[in-house]
């Protein structure tokens, strides 16, 4: 039971730290902090999208009627009164500005797009009027006759890389196709006198969220994702601690004893699986309290933890890894840094990244993690059961048997062999 | 049994091109205080290293007690190390808990050498400190009990009483006697301090550069530089230093003159009776005098002897 007295010892001493433990605890808590305010309220349904309207457009006046109008005021005026369906909420927030001071907004992201109405909208807002009247009057003469060059363009402007951008850009577009549409149907009704008919449909589309997720904003699908990026982070601190036992010498003094390099390594794992355990349950409680939409009751919980530890096992197994290879406890976190950072984009712990090939092979679908973030967004988002995290744990288990195996390999390979 | 508890055959290690320890072999025998003694980079610490199977020679073997190293009960070894380890956030008897634990000595029996521990090392009112909040002199003391809590038949003790204040330094060296004496261990001891090497060894290998230069008994050592005592003489002007040295020589029953360091070292019988011919002969050359001391002869001179020069810090 050797393993048990080295567990004993690394729990004394990581809680008698009481500094390097509060950083342990206190530094993904941040992050979950920063991540919570800065997403807690995107994607949530019914938020007008800030809208910058620059109208160069020239009115023109209608051949029926002899009015003067400028559809450029008529789009922007409908765009302003444009709704939530089932809803009191603007669909967006309209400003109407000059084109430098919307690229400063844009830029800034103070607005999220800018609709620029180009000089001769009207004129090609009229000419579609003029074409459905004459499609619709005499379409034989229509077919024959070609269309006006009157062509427009409405410039949708925005920062690409802005998330928002895109979420305005696709609403804009469609209300842009429905714009057009509605105009060529209300020509028609005006010229026959009665109600067109909607022009018949065969595919239709409707968004439909999961049940529970209705109010989800983008926190709720990077919360579980945060608390694998806390596991990540251990490997640092697992490392470190290895290697100032290296440091100090006590390593030394432990080798020339009986024990085996399975007792230091399996003994250390019970500490930090402690520490994994009440990680998840602070994250999880700091998440909850600024707005993570948890599913599930405490069994989710249960689950979590179990999962949480079998990530923390694979994290405590990339540290021996990273302490076999360095000389100190500063290269070690400096290494671990290195590796657990890019490694928690790797395993989608911010967002859902594609497989990453490297020569062909989904080089994230071997790191343990990936499947900890699937396990833990279908336990705490999706409120699902073992059912649903029956194949990540399955694998990440394996995965996280194999990466142990090498770090005692490596580990003992390295540090509790006689020095060559 | 075999005669000799540690036999290291021809060891040599080397650490990039640089030999450290080169072609040393000694014997040690049971029940012997084995000191170890050369100045800093000498090559002790490699030595006892690879006696210990920290470190594997270059080539060469080290046999312990008729057998391979690598087939050794490595609970029959205790090393304590040169550097304070220990572990700052246990308490003292949490460090000898799980050291006692990694040997395997059983609970009752760790219990009651822990005691006895504690207390031969003045420690037992500090059972329950954490090891961060001890003086130095107690992680010394301390660093010393974790090596024999498993009651090793070897004990290696490397610069053991390096930064202790002479208080702690006496209790470590009774520690180290009673060890042999009361215990029957054998203790290898490596030491840059002469009069430890001088007072706790019963046989002492001068090594430096990696080399056994010579081992024996410290008396016999000191009886093959020959007798007498040692006058150590500055001169004001150091570049006097050959003509004083060429006239101390033609006077008689002087045993050896040479200048080390800078300082003319004097060996002759009866050194006290013949100060006055030194400082006449001094003063003939028209040289003066800026200090003078004479002292008995010890290890340090047999190093001097040996190397021509002072063991280094």
């Amino acid at each position: 039971m050797k393993f048990f007295s080295i567990a004993i010892k690394d729990l004394k001493e990581l809680v008698r730290d009481r500094k390097g433990l509060f950083f342990i605890m206190l530094f993904p808590v941040f992050f979950m902090l920063v991540f919570g305010f800065a997403f807690g309220g995107m994607g949530e349904s019914n938020t007008p999208h800030k809208l910058a309207i620059v109208n160069y457009d020239k009115p023109v006046t209608l051949p029926t009627t002899g009015e003067s109008v400028n559809f450029g005021n008529n789009l922007t005026q409908l765009l302003e009164d444009a709704k939530y369906e089932d809803s009191d909420v603007h669909l967006f927030n309209v400003t109407k500005m000059s084109e430098n001071e919307a690229d400063e907004l844009l830029k800034s992201r103070d607005i999220d797009a800018a609709l620029i109405i180009p000089d001769n909208f009207s004129e090609s807002v009229l000419a579609l009027i003029n074409h459905t009247i004459m499609t619709t009057t005499n379409p034989l003469a229509a077919s024959e006759s070609t269309p006006p060059d009157a062509t427009s363009t409405l410039i949708i402007r925005g920062d690409t890389g802005f998330m928002n951008f895109g979420v305005s850009q696709s609403i804009l577009v469609g209300v842009l196709a429905q714009y057009q549409d509605e105009i060529v149907i209300q020509t028609q009704n005006a010229v026959r006198g009665t109600p067109g008919t909607q022009p018949t449909v065969f595919l239709n589309s409707k968004v439909e969220p999961i049940e529970g997720t209705q109010n989800f904003t983008t926190f709720d699908f990077i919360a579980p994702g945060m608390i694998v990026f806390a596991i990540l982070l251990l490997a640092t601190a697992v490392a470190a601690s290895l290697t100032r036992e290296v440091e100090t010498g006590t390593l030394a003094r432990l080798k020339l004893s009986k024990m085996r390099g399975f007792d230091l390594l399996f003994g250390g794992l019970i500490p930090w699986s402690l520490v994994v355990v009440v990680q998840v349950i602070i994250l999880l409680v700091v998440a909850v309290a600024i707005g993570f939409h948890w599913q599930g009751g405490i069994n989710s919980l249960l689950w979590s933890l179990l999962v949480g530890v079998i990530g923390g096992i694979a994290s405590i197994a990339l540290g021996m890894i990273i302490a076999a290879f360095v000389q100190n406890d500063r290269q070690a976190v400096n290494l671990g840094t290195l590796i657990t950072v890019p490694m928690s984009f790797l395993v989608g712990a911010f967002y859902p990244l594609p497989d990453v090939e490297i020569l062909g092979v989904p080089f994230n679908a071997f790191l343990p993690w990936t499947h900890t973030v699937k396990a833990l967004t279908s336990l705490l988002t999706y409120g699902g059961g073992w059912n649903e995290i029956a194949y990540p744990v399955v694998v990440s288990v394996i995965l996280t048997v194999i990466l142990f195996a090498i770090g005692v390999v490596v580990f003992s390979k390295n540090r509790l062999k006689a020095e060559n | 049994m075999a005669d000799y508890i540690i036999e290291t055959q021809d060891i040599t290690r080397e650490f990039d091109g640089f030999k450290a320890v080169d072609g040393l072999s000694l014997q040690i025998k049971k029940g012997e205080v084995f000191g170890f003694l050369g100045p800093n980079g000498a090559g002790k610490t490699t030595s006892i290293n690879m006696m210990v199977g920290l470190l594997k020679p270059t080539s060469g073997q080290v046999i312990i007690d008729g057998q391979d190293m690598e087939k050794f009960d490595k609970a029959a070894i205790g090393v304590c190390p040169q550097e304070i380890v220990l572990w700052d956030n246990l308490t003292c008897q949490e460090c000898f808990k799980l050291m006692g634990d990694m040997y395997e000595v059983p609970k009752d029996v760790l219990k009651q050498r822990i005691g006895k521990l504690l207390e031969d090392l003045f420690l037992t009112d500090k059972a329950n400190v954490l090891v961060r909040n001890l003086s130095g002199g107690m992680k010394r003391r301390l660093n010393l009990a974790l090596a024999v809590v498993h009651q090793p038949e070897i004990v290696l003790l490397d610069e053991p009483s390096e930064g202790l204040d002479p208080q702690s330094r006496r209790v470590l060296w009774e520690y180290i006697i009673s060890l042999r004496d009361d215990e029957g261990k054998t203790v290898i001891l490596t030491t840059h301090l002469m009069d430890e090497a001088d007072r706790l060894s019963d046989r002492v290998a001068i090594i430096d550069h990696g080399k056994l230069l010579k081992l024996d008994t410290p008396e016999n050592l000191k009886k093959e530089i020959g007798g007498g005592d040692i006058v150590e003489i500055t001169l004001t002007d150091a570049l006097m230093n050959g003509k004083v040295i060429g006239k101390l020589e033609e006077m008689e029953n002087v045993l050896s003159v040479l200048e080390v360091e800078g300082i003319i070292n004097l060996r002759a019988l009866n050194a006290v009776g013949k100060l006055p011919k030194i400082m006449d002969g001094i003063e003939e050359v028209g040289a003066r005098m800026a200090d003078l001391s004479v002292r008995q002869n010890t290890l340090e001179d047999v190093f001097i002897d040996l190397t021509g020069t002072r063991l280094r810090e």
